[in-house]
């Protein structure tokens, strides 16, 4: 799988504060054969209590297989490991977690902190953000017009 | 059977792979060659077995006749002139087969089964000459046919026929002149351990082992009041099960008690009934009989015994997949035609169970359905450990189609429940109609 989404931008893709950028990822995530989205552990549950349209879209979504859900223990073991090295400087660590166990590259989430984390501790990691503009600029177009954005064969 | 490929066959032009497991599921839009894809295991099954040609008029399918079955790329075009089926039946063994026309139905002109470095191929001239060839690890050898009757089309791979032509004919000794299998390309004397090699091979009684596969109509008989007393013929659309029932309860009250213990447990799960019966009116075998089923409250008190007829219908239509299924030998593949029909969805979702615990148990089980909520119990029961059945043992199968003909994706669940290897395509529908739904964008 390819991408992941934090809470922080949620309702940019699925909620009240639609952005363009948000909105192409969205499309990206649907109709794009690279851009399939993970989530799993802490994040799943986040996502799920801050946006009910995503809640709704994540159920059709597994079962197509545009969004996978990855397996818990992978992510608490990895998880723990961070913590036990004091790697991250975000209180996210459940996100790069997440990354590394299913191998996602892509961020989109405007949290500096874990943008950071992601670029050092993910393998390859990218960023997307909208911190800069909401609208969907070349850099964003450059992000999803990646192939390989899935490290792991997931 | 563990892949099927196709190539040329209805609406499959190149060549198109399907992934079998212990269950499998069909899915697509309508007309997109699901049940063609059923009515060919079948065929497959009954070339392996030889000693009849495959019938794809009988019913539950009905292809037609070879101008109907062969691919036809678009409005004008001629059929293909052969259409060609490969199937994997285990890790070691594959059966190869090419149908021609001859009059107006397909048959087999060229089948070859190999296994672990042995072969055996016969096909079938333009002159209607049979040609026979076998080989293992030491060599090739021709098998002259010349015998056989040159104006009757014969099935190949008579098994029956092979062991005559070996051993009834007095192998390996000097046998009948002209009989003996004659060396290729400077191979040696056919001897009998290369005789034990072929004969061995597991394909050759692949379909002497199993039980031909149960194929189920996807829209079964209409219930009855009462039923008078009849042979109990098999039938797809499960026209002989309240026979088959009355007789158990009769005649086997052991197997009887088993097979409605099964009835009930699924009834129950399915909120269809919690009890069935049969109703004789007089001791005699050839009294008339009802089929009644019961609910009970939510304290599990009784309520009235109706007649199948006064129940839903979905009732009706399921019971003979869900009987046959209970009843059958586990050895026995079952191809099923959108068993869900007329049931509620929370029906629909035991059904899904019940296949599980059926394919668990070492039964193939070949399903097309169009039903959501018995797909997605498959998926849920596999990931939550309800059945024995592993990821692995589900094989998803999205017919789609593309342009003038169709394509076949093997779709796989993992430990999580979640789908992979699955096209953009795929339930496409659902999504558009979800994004609409939540209104974005």
């Amino acid at each position: 799988m390819c991408a992941i989404v934090d809470a922080n931008v949620v309702s940019e893709v699925f909620g009240t504060n639609p952005s363009e950028a948000g909105k192409r990822f969205f499309l990206w995530v649907e109709n794009n054969v690279n851009g399939r989205l993970v989530v799993g552990g802490k994040l799943r549950k986040e996502l799920y209590n801050s946006s009910p349209k995503f809640r709704k879209w994540a159920q059709q979504a597994q079962l197509s297989g545009n969004m996978r859900i990855e397996n818990e223990g992978q992510i608490n073991l990895r998880e723990e490991e961070l913590r036990e090295a004091s790697e991250c400087v975000s209180n996210d660590p459940h996100i790069i977690a997440l990354a590394r166990a299913s191998g996602a590259r892509l961020l989109y989430s405007n949290d500096k902190k874990l943008r950071q984390d992601f670029k050092n501790l993910v393998d390859g990691g990218k960023i997307y953000s909208t911190l800069k503009t909401r609208k969907f600029s070349k850099s964003h177009k450059t992000l999803l017009a990646m192939r390989d954005l899935c490290r792991a064969n997931t | 059977m563990k892949e099927i490929t196709l190539t040329n066959f209805r609406c499959f032009h190149t060549e198109q792979r399907a992934r079998l497991a212990p269950l499998t599921l069909l899915v697509g839009e309508n007309s997109t060659g699901k049940t063609s894809l059923l009515a060919m295991i079948r065929a497959v099954w009954d070339c392996m077995r030889g000693h009849t040609l495959p019938n794809f008029k009988e019913a539950p399918f009905d292809l037609g006749s070879f101008e109907e079955i062969a691919h036809q790329q678009s409005e004008g075009s001629k059929p293909a002139f052969a259409f060609e089926i490969n199937v994997q039946a285990d890790q070691s063994s594959q059966a190869e087969f090419v149908f021609q026309k001859e009059g107006t139905i397909p048959v087999p002109v060229y089948i070859r089964l190999a296994e672990n470095g042995s072969w055996i191929e016969e096909r079938r001239d333009s002159g209607m000459k049979h040609l026979m060839r076998v080989g293992t690890h030491r060599g090739t050898w021709e098998l002259p046919l010349d015998f056989l009757d040159k104006s009757k089309i014969l099935p190949l791979l008579d098994r029956r026929r092979l062991i005559s032509i070996f051993l009834l004919r007095g192998f390996p000794s000097e046998n009948e002149e002209g009989r003996e299998p004659i060396p290729v390309d400077e191979s040696p004397a056919f001897s009998k351990k290369d005789f034990r090699l072929i004969d061995g091979m597991k394909l050759m009684e692949y379909a002497f082992t199993q039980d031909r596969p149960f194929a189920s109509a996807p829209v079964r008989s209409n219930p009855r009041r009462t039923y008078d007393p009849a042979t109990p013929t098999p039938d797809p659309e499960g026209d002989h099960i309240p026979m088959l029932l009355a007789n158990l309860a009769i005649d086997n009250p052991g197997e009887w008690k088993n097979l409605k213990q099964g009835l009930e447990k699924f009834g129950s799960s399915a909120g269809i009934f919690d009890e069935i019966d049969v109703k004789r009116f007089a001791k005699s075998g050839s009294a008339p009989f009802q089929i009644q089923v019961r609910k009970y409250g939510r304290k599990r008190q009784k309520g009235p015994k109706r007649n199948l007829i006064d129940v839903g219908y979905g009732v009706s239509q399921v019971l003979p997949i869900v009987t046959e299924l209970l009843l059958q030998d586990v050895s026995r593949m079952a191809l099923l035609q959108q068993p869900e029909v007329h049931l509620h969805p929370s029906a629909q979702a035991a059904l899904g169970s019940l296949f599980c615990e059926i394919a668990g148990q070492g039964r193939q089980l070949v399903i097309e359905t169009h039903s959501d909520h018995l797909m997605d119990r498959v998926r849920m029961d596999v990931r939550d450990g309800k059945t024995n059945l592993k990821p692995d043992d589900v094989s998803i199968l999205f017919f789609e189609r593309k342009d003038l003909s169709v394509q076949i994706h093997s779709i796989r669940l993992d430990e999580e429940g979640n789908i992979i290897d699955a096209p953009q395509s795929y339930r496409r529908f659902f999504m558009e109609e979800t994004r609409r739904s939540l209104g974005l964008f």
